[in-house]
């Protein structure tokens, strides 16, 4: 029921009054009508701005925040007012719903924002008015898209459970090429020999010269035909252990087989395999030379290797509707036309236009404005009609292809967005974690103060640099570090550290003390490479691509230059106790899920071994 | 030669004619047709443009506060509430019959309250103006609300006496008690009959009309009803409906 028909109800009740006299039975008592105080003001402080409205306007919606009890929790006693903190131009939209009943939605307020009042302040996005709810519709729509876009590359980049099965990895590089180097490798050799095998058809036709006791012209196809046969052998083989390849590894191997480009992939490859079986039989030889035009579909194959030819299908058919049209009036303007010509040119001598289906022909040629001459009117009737065909030929086909050309530019620029999207989203969270690491190390930079501070007793000098909230949140992470008997370090001092433990644990393994260093620093570099890359179940095959992991806090945040994957908020980092020696283990602080160690290469020395021989502890990190 | 050519000319006519006649056809459907559609577009949109024009152009204010406040049974704050709720509804300041029976239909939502609300508003709009302004609307709700017992049944014989000629006659009973039972819609219990209204009419001439003449006066509706306890009891039901 409408807020304001809520007014009419004394009058809904005086009007039954009417019945009174007609009725058949006594009336029920009438609810007790408790004596409302006077309707009175009340005043909604809104971020500063000040909203006034009747309680009675208010409680119209009872189930909403601002028409119910809840309200008094917002209720600030030393101004008599109630008080949020929230948006006030949004908030007005939220008011008028109560005062008229109806939900607006202002253009140019950002959905997600909007949409967070209207949760806060309890009220149904539904109730919007029919004035607005279409673009209100439309935008949550782009907005849900683009959130599940994100969904979708995060998932494709990171999400990658630890246990996948061969199967599944082998699904998966063959989805997203990216994903290792061999799936990679495997992608372009797909489409080296795809290419090859398009280019060798395209070749096979080409006039090669003549042999030396012919007259005419052969063809190289028929001049080199064992070696064309080899190539095409050679390709059809890896097709087929493509195909076969993909189909075992598909999660659900009757999908796959309905799927587009497993047709494709099909059709590409059948008719090698028919030609080998049906080999010298004259009568199906002429339908065997029609399925060697099947293989030109390999062609298509390459729509796996680029998205813009995807989006170009995907874009067909999703016009389908429009493209059906297109062709239903086409022909229906085509069957008129060519009837019309037919009768026109039918007393002229030695006229082309023998048939009305031959009369098609020249219908087609003139619409699409193609005109080749080889059929033409001699007669003025058939003159005037072939100018009035060629007209509409104009109008018919200009009408639909709009929508069809908005329609893939919106995919179009749809994929783009998203892809500008990751690559933006890559630079942001690189700020941001920018701007945390600055966070850390101001951390780090306090306690370098204390220490400094605290020697030359000028704890005033710390307070004083440091804001209260600093000085709290300083206080927090010094609690950690006492609880877990490690400190937070930087880059430079754990590195340093590392190599000093190395080098006190692996002296035979270096030749030369110099070299020795310089190959420790590599192989500590590399150990920790490989370390990270071994304890990071989720990584990537290629080496050194970083991953994120589980992390406890973002103490340390390393920004190496990566090259595929993004940088993440939550960086590895790894840290140790370089100083204190009383310490009976080194922990690089990296959250190790389950993993045997008895993959781990030369680490075996290091004293943090036997730490890690108990694989199955998660680890606690951050020291 | 000539009779070659004439032939041929001949020839020629027939299956120019031909086409003609046929790209003519053609022509011809494809224009009406456009030229149809074109022209209902166009009436249907200036009806309306017209319609909601008229409607903005009647703006009413009611008379002073003061002067409702003596005329009626109302205090001022009381008017106040009452005419912000008139109001939101009504920005123009009048009612006209659709408002009012859209209104009164949000109230009962299960059956059909549009013939009900057309006899309470004719009796609200006690000028015939095809409007009801505020005044008026105040006026019948004083009545109701905060009349004496008289006031409130002469209100009810307006109500039920639909052609305002004295009398309530048997039709008009029947056409108001049809009316109220279409207000409970289909789904009742016990289910509706079609000689419920009848039988209920029946039983209130039954009790009204005391010299069974076939029509009930205003006092012998007056004389009735006193009599009658639950009547009484129930006008008293909405006193502090405000």
């Amino acid at each position: 029921m409408a807020a304001g028909v809520a007014a009419w109800l004394p009058f809904a009740r005086a009007a039954a009054i009417g019945w009174m006299p007609v009725a058949s039975a006594p009336m029920p008592t009438p609810p007790p009508d408790n004596r409302r105080k006077q309707d009175g003001l009340i005043l909604l402080n809104v971020s500063g701005q000040k909203f006034q409205t009747w309680r009675n306007t208010l409680e119209r919606y009872p189930d909403t925040l601002l028409g119910s009890t809840e309200r008094e929790f917002f209720f600030h006693e030393e101004t008599n007012e109630y008080f949020f903190d929230r948006d006030p131009d949004i908030f007005r939209y939220i008011l008028n719903f109560y005062r008229t009943g109806k939900l607006h939605y202002p253009r140019q307020e950002c959905i997600s924002a909007y949409d967070e009042e209207l949760a806060f302040f309890g009220i149904i996005p539904e109730i919007i008015g029919d004035c607005c709810y279409e673009e209100y519709k439309d935008r949550r729509r782009e907005n849900q898209e683009r959130i599940q876009d994100d969904e979708d590359s995060e998932n494709q980049n990171d999400m990658v459970p630890p246990d996948m099965t061969f199967r599944e990895t082998m699904w998966r590089a063959f989805e997203n090429p990216h994903t290792s180097t061999m799936a990679l490798v495997f992608y372009y050799v797909t489409g080296f020999f795809i290419a090859v095998s398009v280019m060798a058809n395209v070749v096979e036709t080409v006039p090669c010269g003549t042999l030396p006791n012919r007259v005419k012209q052969v063809s190289c196809g028929e001049r080199y035909a064992l070696a064309f046969f080899c190539l095409d052998t050679a390709c059809v083989m890896i097709f087929t252990v493509e195909y076969l390849l993909r189909l075992m590894a598909a999660p659900s191997r009757w999908n796959f087989i309905k799927s587009v480009m497993s047709v494709i992939d099909v059709v590409a490859i059948m008719p090698y395999y028919i030609g080998l079986v049906m080999t010298d039989n004259e009568d199906v030889s002429g339908a065997f030379v029609t399925l060697r035009v099947f293989r030109v579909f390999r062609i298509f194959k390459f729509s796996r290797h680029s998205a813009g030819l995807r989006i170009l299908g995907y874009t067909l058919k999703s016009c389908a509707s429009e493209l059906g049209f297109l062709l239903f009036s086409l022909t229906m303007a085509i069957i008129i036309f060519a009837t019309v010509m037919f009768y026109a040119e039918k007393g002229s001598s030695a006229s082309k236009f023998t048939s009305i289906p031959a009369a098609f022909w020249y219908t087609i040629v003139t619409m699409t404005t193609l005109g080749y001459g080889d059929m033409v009117p001699k007669t003025i009737v058939g003159k005037i009609v072939g100018s009035v065909c060629s007209l509409s030929g104009v109008l018919v086909i200009a009408l639909p292809v709009p929508v069809i050309v908005s329609n893939f530019s919106r995919i179009y620029h749809q994929s783009q967005r998203a892809d500008k999207r990751r690559a933006q989203k890559k630079t942001k969270l690189g700020r941001i974690a920018a701007r945390k690491s600055g966070g850390t190390n101001a951390y780090l930079q306090y306690k370098s103060n204390e220490v400094t501070a605290s020697k030359a007793a000028g704890q005033a000098l710390v307070c004083k640099a440091n804001p209260m909230f600093d000085t709290h949140h300083n206080h927090l992470l010094h609690c950690l570090e006492k609880t877990t008997n490690h400190e937070f370090v930087d880059e430079q001092t754990f590195e340093t550290s590392l190599l000093e433990v190395s080098m006190a644990k692996h002296p035979p393994h270096s030749p030369s003390l110099s070299s020795g260093s310089s190959s420790q620093g590599l192989s500590c570099c590399s150990r920790r490479n490989k370390r990270k890359s071994f304890n990071v179940p989720n990584s990537n095959m290629t080496g050194g691509h970083r991953n994120s992991i589980q992390e406890l806090s973002t103490i340390h945040i390393r920004e190496r230059p990566i090259t595929n994957s993004r940088s993440s908020l939550n960086a590895k980092f790894e840290e140790t106790v370089p100083l204190n020696c009383k310490q009976p283990y080194i922990t690089a602080a990296i959250i190790t899920l389950p993993m045997p160690p008895v993959t781990r290469p030369e680490d075996d020395g290091s004293a943090s071994s036997p730490d890690y021989s108990q694989a199955n502890i998660v680890r606690v990190s951050a020291l | 030669m000539h009779a070659h050519t004439h032939t041929h000319i001949h020839t020629l006519n027939q299956s120019q004619t031909q086409t003609l006649c046929v790209a003519v056809n053609m022509g011809l459907v494809m224009g009406t047709f456009s030229m149809q559609s074109n022209k209902q577009d166009r009436t249907y949109r200036k009806d309306k443009i017209d319609d909601d024009f008229e409607l903005s152009i009647v703006c009413h204010r009611p008379e002073g506060l003061d002067k409702l406040e003596a005329q009626t049974n109302f205090s001022k704050q009381e008017l106040q509430v009452l005419y912000r709720g008139f109001k939101n509804e009504c920005p123009s300041g009048v009612v006209n019959e659709d408002t009012f029976k859209q209104i009164y239909a949000q109230f009962f939502p299960h059956g059909d309250a549009s013939t009900y609300a057309h006899y309470l508003f004719n009796t609200f709009d006690s000028a015939h103006s095809g409007s009801i302004k505020f005044e008026d609307f105040i006026m019948a709700l004083s009545t109701l609300l905060r009349g004496s017992v008289r006031e409130k049944l002469t209100w009810t014989f307006n109500l039920y006496d639909i052609n305002r000629d004295g009398y309530i006659n048997k039709e008009e009973m029947t056409d108001i008690v049809r009316a109220i039972y279409d207000m409970m819609g289909k789904y009742t219990y016990p289910a509706l009959k079609t000689d419920t209204p009848k039988q209920h009419v029946d039983a209130f001439f039954q009790k009204m009309d005391k010299n069974r003449d076939g029509v009930v006066t205003l006092d012998e509706f007056i004389l009735s009803c006193q009599e009658d306890e639950n009547i009484m009891r129930s006008l008293q039901l909405f006193k502090n409906v405000i």
